[in-house]
């Protein structure tokens, strides 16, 4: 029983950091209907970025977000300029920017892999090997602080959703675009927003990443998969739902991972996501017809 | 629909009006001629020799037909985008390796059922995958090549992340690549002849009505979870044959070589440059992508960028030219005969 608290332990406080980084993603699925396949790349370059600050400059992974959640929102809106406003908003909604987002990954995954290699890189605060002690259980230093901030960063977008002037204005543009439009809601501004902050999240979760994980450029695959399967069983475009999935879904790997072998821990995720489309295709807390 | 209703008109004129005669003449002999050729293709290594290195390109070109010829019955026809066939791929491959490496089975003699195996696996997740439409079926897809790889990469039988080695053919060197290049060829012609004959089936009409409003087709009275399924699984079966004579022909299986995401991509690629839903699209596209990227790679050689450059062609290809070249001739009517199957 105390081995199973303390794995739930290890996996509640990574359920923190997989639900912001998810986020980002069921943020933008949500106003744009857009299925960004490249969001984990893009942590992975902020992982990079943190990385590289940490290394030359000692910057703290932790306070490196206020390096990246900036740069990661500029990126966004290049990407959203040079990608997005090419086609239709008719077309938008398909396939098709699926695909383009999938092919915005490879490209970054290939200019990644060229400047830096496949080299597995972790960045190694000090607090990211000590440990706090509760009883008889541990809590990782690292993993504790990065939850905390994550759920202090969702906190924020959800304070931001629902009191701000832009908050509002991106909840109806979610709601239903057409009658956003009508009442005055600049739907494309509210779009190139919410996607520059999707993609400062997972700049936030790439400063998370660069210590709690080892990376390099091919392992987004891992965690694109993995964080589409949150957000599908949370259910696409919710908040809420992605936040649920992030936590339980950490745990119940953790617990895989502890009692079956570490290698096969990322298997609950996909699992989950076969079962979840298999009983319940809209996911936990979606609705009909986003699936 | 619009479309539909009149590709319907046109389908029907077919067919009433002069059944024997939908393939012309000269498309007839332009296709003897063509098969002539690449049969005695192989025969030039005993007129010039060191033709070792054409044979191989021209059997991955084969490959690549029959894989993205597949890939187009879903992903073209029936509209549904999936990245999951490098898993069909790998079953293919790790399913004649294994029955070779334990059990001495040739894999000339299992391919054709590694591919049934694979088309197996492919209408059981099409049952799971394909109760959800865009993006969510792209996610789902996308799931199941890491949860096949995490199996893949754990299971010892099969050498895990190592992979197993596979004994190399008993052939001398310059007749080596013979069984392969004959063999992916017949490969690759039954996917394209399959990939045709649906195109002109009710199955295939019933898989373009899916790809154009799927409620419409529904009430239209077709089938449409049973068609999408089998269409899924048919997509697999020559992806696992192709992956079951791959793996023999490299001699070695590693989760690293087959179950990669980027060899989706290069399907994608593919069909959608040549012209997704043709029948010679596929066929056109891979054949220019592989020349093109061995270029490249011949003279700047393999590196990550190889990786970004096939991403910026998708995207190009993607924004600019998503009618591919078939689809885009065919619509300025400058498609030459040859290249009309549809």
């Amino acid at each position: 029983m105390t081995q199973a608290i303390q794995v739930i332990i290890f996996g509640a406080t990574l359920g923190g950091v997989y639900a912001l980084m998810a986020s980002g993603l069921t943020l933008v699925f949500g106003v744009m209907r857009i299925v960004n396949i490249a969001h984990a790349i893009l942590m992975i370059l902020a992982a990079y970025i943190a990385f590289y600050a940490f290394q030359l400059y000692n910057l703290d992974p932790i306070l490196s977000v206020f390096i990246t959640i900036p740069v990661m929102f500029l990126v966004g809106i290049i990407i959203y300029k040079l990608f997005f406003s090419l086609i239709s908003a008719e077309d938008r909604k398909g396939e098709l920017t699926v695909l383009l987002t999938f092919s915005l990954a490879i490209i970054v995954e290939g200019v990644l892999g060229a400047q830096f290699g496949n080299t597995y890189r972790s960045a190694n605060p000090g607090y990211a090997s000590e440990a706090i002690l509760v009883g008889s259980f541990i809590i990782p230093k690292g993993q504790l602080y990065a939850t905390i901030l994550s759920v202090l960063l969702i906190g924020l977008l959800w304070l931001f959703l629902k009191y701000s002037r832009i908050g509002y204005a991106i909840r109806a543009t979610m709601q239903n675009q057409s009658a956003a439009q009508v009442v005055g809601v600049n739907v494309e501004r509210m779009s190139m927003i919410a996607f520059g902050i999707g993609i400062a999240l997972a700049g936030a979760s790439g400063s998370m990443m660069s210590f709690l994980f080892t990376f390099y450029p091919g392992k987004h695959w891992e965690f694109i998969a993995i964080l589409l399967s949150l957000i599908v069983l949370g259910g696409m475009g919710s908040l809420g739902g992605a936040v649920i999935g992030a936590f339980l879904l950490a745990i119940l790997s953790a617990l895989v991972g502890s009692y079956i072998g570490f290698t096969w821990s990322p298997i609950t995720f996909f699992l989950a996501l076969f079962i979840i489309l298999l009983f319940r295709p809209q996911g936990l807390l979606g609705k009909k017809e986003d699936i | 629909m619009s479309e539909i209703a009149v590709t319907t008109k046109k389908n029907q004129a077919k067919t009433e009006y002069k059944p024997e005669h939908s393939t012309s003449r000269g498309k007839k002999i332009f296709l003897v001629i063509l098969l002539l050729i690449l049969l005695s293709f192989p025969l030039m290594q005993f007129v010039a020799g060191g033709m070792n290195y054409w044979l191989h390109m021209a059997l991955f070109i084969f490959m690549y037909i029959a894989m993205a010829s597949s890939w187009n019955i879903i992903g073209g026809y029936a509209g549904y985008t999936s990245l999951g066939h490098p898993v069909f791929f790998a079953v293919g491959g790790y399913f004649t390796g294994t029955l070779l490496v334990y059990f001495d089975v040739s894999p000339f003699l299992s391919a054709p059922i590694a591919g049934l195996v694979s088309m197996a696996l492919g209408l059981l997740v099409g049952l799971i995958s394909l109760r959800t439409r865009g993006p969510a079926f792209i996610i789902s897809t996308i799931a199941l090549v890491m949860l096949v790889r995490i199996i893949f990469d754990n299971w010892d039988y099969i050498g895990g992340t190592n992979g197993i080695s596979t004994p190399l053919i008993e052939l001398p060197l310059e007749l080596a690549k013979f069984p392969f290049y004959y063999y992916m060829l017949l490969i690759a012609i039954a996917a394209v002849y399959v990939s045709y004959r649906i195109r002109h089936s009710k199955f295939g009409l019933g898989l373009r009505a899916i790809s154009q409003d799927e409620t419409k087709a529904e009430v239209a009275g077709i089938p449409t979870s049973q068609y999408k399924i089998l269409a899924f699984g048919i997509s697999g079966l020559f992806v696992g044959m192709a992956g079951g004579l791959w793996g023999y022909y490299l001699t070695y299986l590693k989760p690293d070589i087959f179950l990669l995401i980027i060899i989706a991509a290069k399907l994608v690629l593919m069909t959608v440059l040549g012209g997704k839903g043709t029948v010679a699209g596929p066929i056109v596209g891979a054949a220019l992508f592989i020349l093109v990227n061995e270029f490249f790679v011949s003279n700047f050689g393999t590196t990550e960028l190889n990786i970004a450059a096939t991403g910026l062609l998708l995207a190009l290809v993607l924004i600019f030219f998503p009618k591919g070249i078939v689809g885009t001739l065919k619509e300025k009517g400058k498609l030459p005969a040859i290249l009309d199957w549809d």
